[in-house]
């Protein structure tokens, strides 16, 4: 039984439908003509072997109501912008433009500019729209230039430059900000960089002025070129790739230094490493994954491993030491992870949906959730629970030296009242059988792993 | 008619061709003498004035 992928419905050539385990491309005629364009290139050849391109395998046989489908592997775990960090949105936005650069040399252009068209595999960014390829036609412009600097662009002058997230105002519209909105945002010696001027605030004002006059066939009768755009995006390229976003050491940055984190570290991994090997995971989702190096051990052990975490400074540094694993990253506050959002309420799903784990890893978590976001231990231990599927998690009691740090100036009244070990385990039992438990030697945490009841 | 389903901006349409360098600022002038009549001694009619002038030119029915 087949389902149209709910993210998948703006361009009427080419759908997604997931089938099964399967996932589907269906075309329409003008669809087709441009995959069997795109296919007959060398330009696709070389960019599916070099691992830029997502495969696709056209069926003999199409369903009834398209012209053609094609197949795709299926990815384990799909991210979007607003759970990527800063060398995750550099990347995708260089894979876009080195991209439209070969397909242009090869007569064929990319018709949108959407960070959403790409996806990491192995720790690569790897485009995944086979529908956003056509023929070029003489005399277009870029079609996609605007929405490339709302959704790439714009978010990376954010944090490059202004030295603000992009990953909030992304979660909250989809589109990006809008040359206008840059525009107002740009302060400093920053407004006169050569780039800041063309594609921020002359944008701006050509936007505005010429926002009811339509210009496409004056610029075709006038000339425009394909080295036009070429000369655009090697522009766009020198400017993205002088992007950096200097995080330093800072935050959760220290956290692998921290001395109660050393001196668990190897009993927590041999404890995970049990647990891998007792429950056999394909799909692990490692919560407040911190540093990556309970998600790396998973992963090394051959399950695919999303690592989440609220610390876009921690996760940058992982996304960099991912290559080569199965390991997604997804830049989420767990008490406030992504939710269903996009037209009718499912164009993107909820970070929790798509994870689909069959084992969660939730160290150093829960005293979070219980001490600085005040969630009830009730409330976490039936949220860990709603994944069901086995569990390893590690206790905090509240006399531990990082609780401590965590209530500040919080009183005793304040606190839930469950937070104590005994009501903890009551809790526990509840929900869960513990299969094996072990007390760290600082004397305030015990480990648990743990099966559904 | 082909159908995009991506709104360009006309004005981000048109900044591609100014950033292109001396000959996408050709472009873009050219586009724009075309479009309003910029530059020359008397102004080209809008697209809008065409299509009032040909509707004018229709004969009358009485």
């Amino acid at each position: 039984m087949s389902s149209p992928d709910p993210g998948s419905f703006r361009d009427p050539a080419s759908r997604v439908v997931l089938d099964g385990d399967r996932v589907l491309r269906l075309l329409d005629d003008r669809g087709l003509a441009d995959w069997r364009a795109l296919a007959g290139s060398d330009f696709f050849a070389s960019a599916v072997a070099d691992g830029r391109l997502i495969a696709a395998t056209e069926l003999e046989d199409p369903p009834a109501g398209s012209a053609g489908a094609l197949e795709h592997p299926r990815l384990s775990f799909i991210s979007y912008p607003y759970e990527w960090t800063f060398s995750m949105l550099k990347d995708a936005a260089l894979l876009q433009l080195d991209l439209l650069k070969d397909a242009l040399t090869a007569g064929i252009t990319i018709k949108d500019a959407t960070p959403y068209n790409i996806q990491f595999v192995q720790g690569k960014p790897v485009f995944i729209d086979i529908g956003s390829f056509e023929l070029y036609r003489a005399g277009e412009p870029w079609i996609g230039y605007r929405q490339f600097t709302r959704q790439f662009l714009f978010p990376l002058l954010l944090r490059a430059w202004i030295g603000v997230p992009f990953q909030p105002w992304l979660r909250g519209d989809i589109e990006g900000p809008t040359p206008a909105q840059m525009a107002s945002l740009l302060g400093g010696r920053k407004r006169f960089n050569t780039g800041a001027l063309f594609h921020v605030r002359l944008q701006a004002r050509m936007e505005a002025r010429m926002s009811d006059q339509a210009v496409r066939e004056d610029l075709k009768s006038a000339g425009f070129t394909p080295e036009l755009i070429l000369a655009n995006v090697k522009k766009l390229r020198s400017l993205v790739a002088s992007l950096e976003w200097e995080h330093g050491e800072n935050g959760w940055s220290e956290y692998g230094s921290c001395t109660h984190v050393g001196r668990d570290r190897d009993t927590k991994s041999e404890f995970l490493g049990s647990a891998i090997e007792h429950f056999q995971p394909k799909r692990v989702l490692d919560l407040g994954a911190n540093d990556g190096h309970f998600s790396t051990i998973a992963a090394r052990a051959g399950a695919e491993t999303v690592a989440v975490d609220s610390d876009e400074a921690v996760l940058d540094d992982l996304y960099r030491r991912s290559s080569g694993l199965s390991l997604g990253i997804a830049l989420s506050d767990l008490a406030n992870p992504s939710p269903a959002q996009g037209w009718a309420g499912k164009e993107r799903s909820a970070l929790t949906d798509r994870a689909r784990p069959d084992l969660v890893i939730a160290y150093g978590l829960i005293h979070h959730l219980i001490y600085a976001a005040s969630v009830p231990p009730r409330e976490v231990v039936t949220w860990l629970r709603s994944f069901d599927c086995p569990v390893v998690v590690e206790f905090v009691s509240p006399g531990d030296e990082m609780v401590a740090k965590l209530v500040g100036n919080k009183l005793s009244h304040e606190l839930h009242a469950d937070r104590e070990e005994a009501p903890f385990r009551s809790l526990l039992g509840e929900m869960f059988e513990t299969t094996h438990e072990m007390a760290l030697t600082s004397g305030t945490r015990i480990l648990f792993s743990l099966r559904p009841r | 008619m082909i159908f995009e389903y991506l709104d360009p901006g006309s004005g981000s349409l048109l900044l591609q061709a100014v950033i292109g360098g001396a000959t996408g600022l050709a472009v873009a002038v050219k586009a724009m003498r075309a479009k309003y009549g910029l530059g020359r001694g008397k102004a080209a009619p809008t697209p809008d004035e065409d299509d009032a002038a040909e509707d004018s030119a229709q004969p009358v029915e009485s």
